[in-house]
């Protein structure tokens, strides 16, 4: 660079530098202000987690509440002990591990069969189907949710054993997924089904072992996507099964159980927020994990509405 | 209700038919050629949706809009009338009487309004904030997606504990530090719908904030340096590059966003319970069908619910679509 030109009083970029650090240390704060506005209720979450019933009222109030009590730590072990073994936490968690399970896989088969039927081949009545994909994705549905129970209700029966199936049926089909499902097989190659052909496959052997193979980003996506949902429901589940005979719910997902959870006697502040804690746990893990996925949901879903 | 059912399924199988049919009659104009076998294989793989959708999908549909006409009681499935427009009078009844209908549908109104632009316009703010390179940005970005991570029923109890009455409360201990005195945040009508509506942008908006991003990484860098060629200051910059850009980014978040207020019922129906100052459409939809268990009543509620969303839906497609 021409020192001449550095040396004058007013060339600008001499300037900058300055201003830029300004605006740069403005920016931080700012953020890390907000990002504390967004994290503080988070961390009262954790904090509270830690704490026993004394220390917590202690902490009211004071810059504590925020803070893990790391004096004790013998008493976060507790709360969420306490919690995981004597409120069964572990059991609901179980359960809603199982149904999410279960939910992902027959999402996968049934969606994903009929996306590639409705991808690759042609039949009679298929322009309908499509129709209805469309029109049953726009109808806002959510709002039947009693029909719905009043159909699940008689078909099932009340047995405990059969409202499990009330739980995961509804679950496993999604047009939604089916929508999802048949974009992207629409884009798979025609070459790849015709050489699995060649070699004597038929289309049930072509949807598994050409079709899926090359699907794992759109597998992962509604994977993720059932897992959240699931795990996160807890109306239908706490609408649809019915309490054993001894008055237990052996067969609630976790966030059901939440809602009895914290109207149990003697349950301390603390020992809820574990409770949350634990809850929050699994999806916080999957966000980590499957963060490349749940960008590519966004990319593959809406925005071509 | 079986019968009704297998009649349904009868005439749904009729007309697919009559599809088929027709079909197979234009196959030849349309220059289609339909084969037995894929055609078999197609209806055998697509038995297992096909069956689902219609039992969990449609029927739920189709029934409540049966429903919605008649005196139909839960626990008395075998004596459904016909009662024609008497639920939809009740319905105006209690609107013009102020009842809870009256309460569920200002409640839902006060939230939908204050929480679409709210958690939007936040999205958008916080999107536009983090869209730079360096470390910062990143760690900010995870903070303020870090609330979606935590399931509604979460974030409801939660909330109910940080807006606690009293001294013990979360939110009236830091405002005991600058001398506010205690307040019932959920228990006033003045502050419980207020509340409900910034713990629900603070809880999505993340969310959004996302897809924002992701909206924003379509928009091409050199459109940026061609404006600024052109003279354009950062302001017009914004709204002709920026927001041109996000404009398809923008009504999916706005359909998605509204239709989602419209149903909010988690919240108001785990921290406060049935309460005239905090009930929603969906949790008066809900309380009168499965606790009350008028399920007629409340299927013609649910009728009235989906087709003013499916207008304003409708509505804010029309107008942003072309342009």
């Amino acid at each position: 660079m021409d020192k001449s030109i550095m040396d004058l009083p007013n060339f600008r970029p001499n300037k900058t530098p300055v201003k830029k650090t300004v605006k740069e240390v403005i920016y931080h704060i700012v953020g890390i202000v907000l990002s504390l506005i967004f994290i503080l209720p988070i961390l009262y979450m954790l904090a509270t987690s830690t704490k026993g019933e004394v220390a917590y009222a202690e902490s009211i109030g004071t810059i504590n509440m925020f803070l893990p009590d790391f004096a004790n730590l013998g008493v976060a072990f507790e709360n969420y002990k306490s919690v995981l073994l004597d409120y069964d936490i572990w059991k609901y968690a179980t359960n809603s591990f199982i149904y999410a399970a279960i939910v992902i896989v027959l999402n996968i088969l049934i969606n994903g069969l009929a996306g590639y039927v409705m991808a690759k081949l042609t039949f009679p009545g298929k322009r309908l189907l499509s129709f209805m994909i469309i029109f049953l994705i726009v109808v806002p549905v959510e709002t039947s949710i009693i029909p719905l129970y009043s159909i699940v209700k008689i078909m099932l029966g009340l047995k405990q054993q059969m409202s499990v199936l009330g739980v995961i049926l509804p679950a496993a089909i999604s047009i939604f997924n089916v929508f999802l499902f048949m974009q992207f097989f629409q884009n798979i190659p025609k070459e790849y089904e015709e050489a699995a052909r060649i070699d004597g496959a038929n289309t049930l052997g072509v949807f598994f072992k050409v079709i899926l193979p090359l699907s794992k980003p759109i597998l992962a996506t509604v994977a993720v996507f059932c897992f959240i949902g699931v795990w996160n429901d807890y109306l239908w589940p706490s609408m649809i099964l019915p309490a054993a005979d001894d008055g237990t719910w052996p067969l609630l997902p976790i966030q059901t159980a939440l809602i009895t959870i914290k109207s149990i006697e003697g349950i301390t502040t603390g020992e809820i927020m574990a409770s949350l804690v634990i809850t929050s746990v699994p999806i916080f893990v999957t966000y980590v994990a499957a963060q490349k996925y749940i960008v590519q949901g966004f990319g593959t879903s809406g925005l071509k509405m | 209700m079986l019968n009704t059912s297998l009649i349904i399924l009868g005439l749904f199988l009729c007309a697919f038919g009559g599809f088929v049919i027709y079909d197979l009659a234009t196959a030849k104009r349309r220059k289609e050629v339909y084969r037995v076998k894929s055609t078999v294989t197609a209806y055998l793989m697509l038995l297992p949706s096909v069956a689902l959708a219609f039992l969990f999908i449609l029927l739920p549909i189709l029934y409540s809009l049966g429903y919605a006409f008649t005196d139909y009681y839960l626990l008395k499935p075998n004596d459904i009338d016909f009662v024609f427009l008497d639920n939809f009078a009740d319905i105006f009844k209690e609107i013009s009487a102020k009842g809870m209908l009256y309460n569920a549908i200002k409640n839902t109104l006060t939230f939908v309004v204050g929480v679409v632009p709210l958690q939007i316009g936040l999205a958008l703010l916080l999107a536009l904030f983090v869209n730079r390179p360096g470390v910062g940005s990143k760690i900010f970005k995870v903070c303020f997606f870090a609330p979606v991570v935590i399931s509604l029923s979460v974030t409801a109890f939660l909330w109910e504990q940080i807006l606690a009455p009293g001294e013990g409360g979360l939110l009236n201990s830091m405002l005991a530090m600058f001398n506010v005195p205690p307040h019932d945040w959920l228990r006033d009508p003045a502050t419980a719908m207020p509340c409900i509506i910034v713990l629900s942008a603070w809880q999505g908006c993340g969310y959004q904030m996302l897809i924002f991003l992701s909206g924003l990484s379509n928009i091409r860098k050199d459109l940026y340096e061609a404006a600024a060629l052109d003279g354009a200051n950062k302001w017009h910059q914004f709204w002709n590059v920026t927001w041109v850009g996000l404009r398809s980014t923008f009504v999916y978040i706005l359909i998605t966003v509204f239709i989602g207020a419209c149903r909010i019922m988690t919240q108001p129906m785990l921290m406060t319970g049935y309460m005239s100052h905090t009930v929603t459409l969906s949790y008066y939809m809900y309380n009168l069908g499965y606790t009350e268990r008028w399920v007629g009543a409340s299927s013609a509620v649910a009728l009235l619910m989906t087709i003013f969303i499916g207008g304003i839906t409708l509505m804010q497609r029309r107008m942003f679509r072309e342009k």
